[in-house]
């Protein structure tokens, strides 16, 4: 991948998750930085994207239901009349 | 820390252990596994109730069917399957699915392949907000559910989970590339919506109620 081969298209649509999971090649990671550093509206992109990433990260589930294990084992218990 | 490695290691020997009809290694597996299965789950019902049931059934289903699980497999990604299919199933006792076209949000560019400047605002000064980051992650969650369910595995265990890609590919048997092409295509259409909901501002609501 060139530099002068870039466009924000393919940046946007096939390069983000390779830059953003560290595992796009040296050379291709040189040039996609080259263009963010000449590209406002990549750069405004990138950050709606990563700032949906921590979005995201705040939905896993805080609390667990309080004795979920036990409820758990109980309905097994039940359905597979197993012993205590 | 265990390491993937470790992790397996210690569960076949637990599922070897529960397949002799060892009791106190299936309180075990449930102790470990509940709160992962259970946030899993959650992922596609968004509902606690819902997502404690669906997690009983998960773990039913282990009990009834472990004799069935590969041991040549990695553990998790049978049972990640064995939680999907419970909590899909309870979706669908619910209510009925809605299609959408994540091509509808896909970024628009000029035919020179460039993006016009005005189309890519961001909603980064709200998500740096904790209050309002809380409600964007909300209106994300609603978002999501939306997906198809490929799209929707894809992005909740990646980016809300933070499973690795590989561990994520594995479990819903798909490559790794697949995979990243759903979790973009995911990421693309949450992005989009997340950015309509924060940039509209209430001012700019009241002029357009009041516009011709």
């Amino acid at each position: 991948m060139k530099h002068d081969e870039i466009t924000c298209k393919r940046l946007i649509l096939e390069s983000l998750v390779e830059y953003e999971d560290g595992s796009m090649p040296e050379p291709d990671r040189q040039a996609l930085e080259q263009h963010l550093s000449h590209c406002p509206p990549c750069i405004v992109f990138l950050k709606g994207y990563r700032a949906t990433g921590r979005t995201l990260k705040m939905l896993k589930p805080r609390e667990i239901p309080k004795n979920l294990a036990e409820a758990v084992m109980r309905f097994v218990r039940e359905r597979c009349n197993k012993k205590e | 820390m265990a390491t993937n490695e470790d992790q397996n290691a210690s569960d076949l020997d637990l599922v070897q252990r529960i397949k002799r009809g060892d009791d106190p290694a299936f309180k075990e597996m449930v102790d470990r596994y509940n709160a992962r299965i259970y946030s899993l789950s959650y992922g596609v019902l968004r509902n606690s109730e819902d997502a404690e049931e669906a997690t009983q059934d998960a773990f039913l289903t282990l009990y009834r069917k472990i004799g069935t699980f590969d041991e040549s497999k990695k553990f998790f990604s049978w049972f990640y399957r064995v939680a999907l299919n419970a909590a899909y199933s309870r979706a669908r006792r619910r209510k009925p699915g809605v299609t959408i076209s994540l091509d509808d949000y896909v970024p628009r560019f000029r035919d020179d392949g460039h993006a016009a400047s005005p189309e890519f605002a961001a909603f980064v000064d709200g998500a740096e907000d904790e209050a309002i980051a809380r409600d964007l992650a909300e209106r994300a969650a609603g978002f999501i559910a939306e997906l198809p369910d490929a799209y929707r595995d894809a992005i909740w265990m990646v980016d809300v989970e933070e499973m690795k890609p590989a561990d994520v590919a594995e479990t819903l048997d798909i490559s790794i590339a697949a995979l990243k092409s759903r979790l973009h295509r995911a990421r693309l259409f949450v992005r989009q919506r997340l950015l309509e909901v924060a940039t509209v501002p209430q001012s700019g609501a009241a002029e357009r109620r009041v516009a011709p």
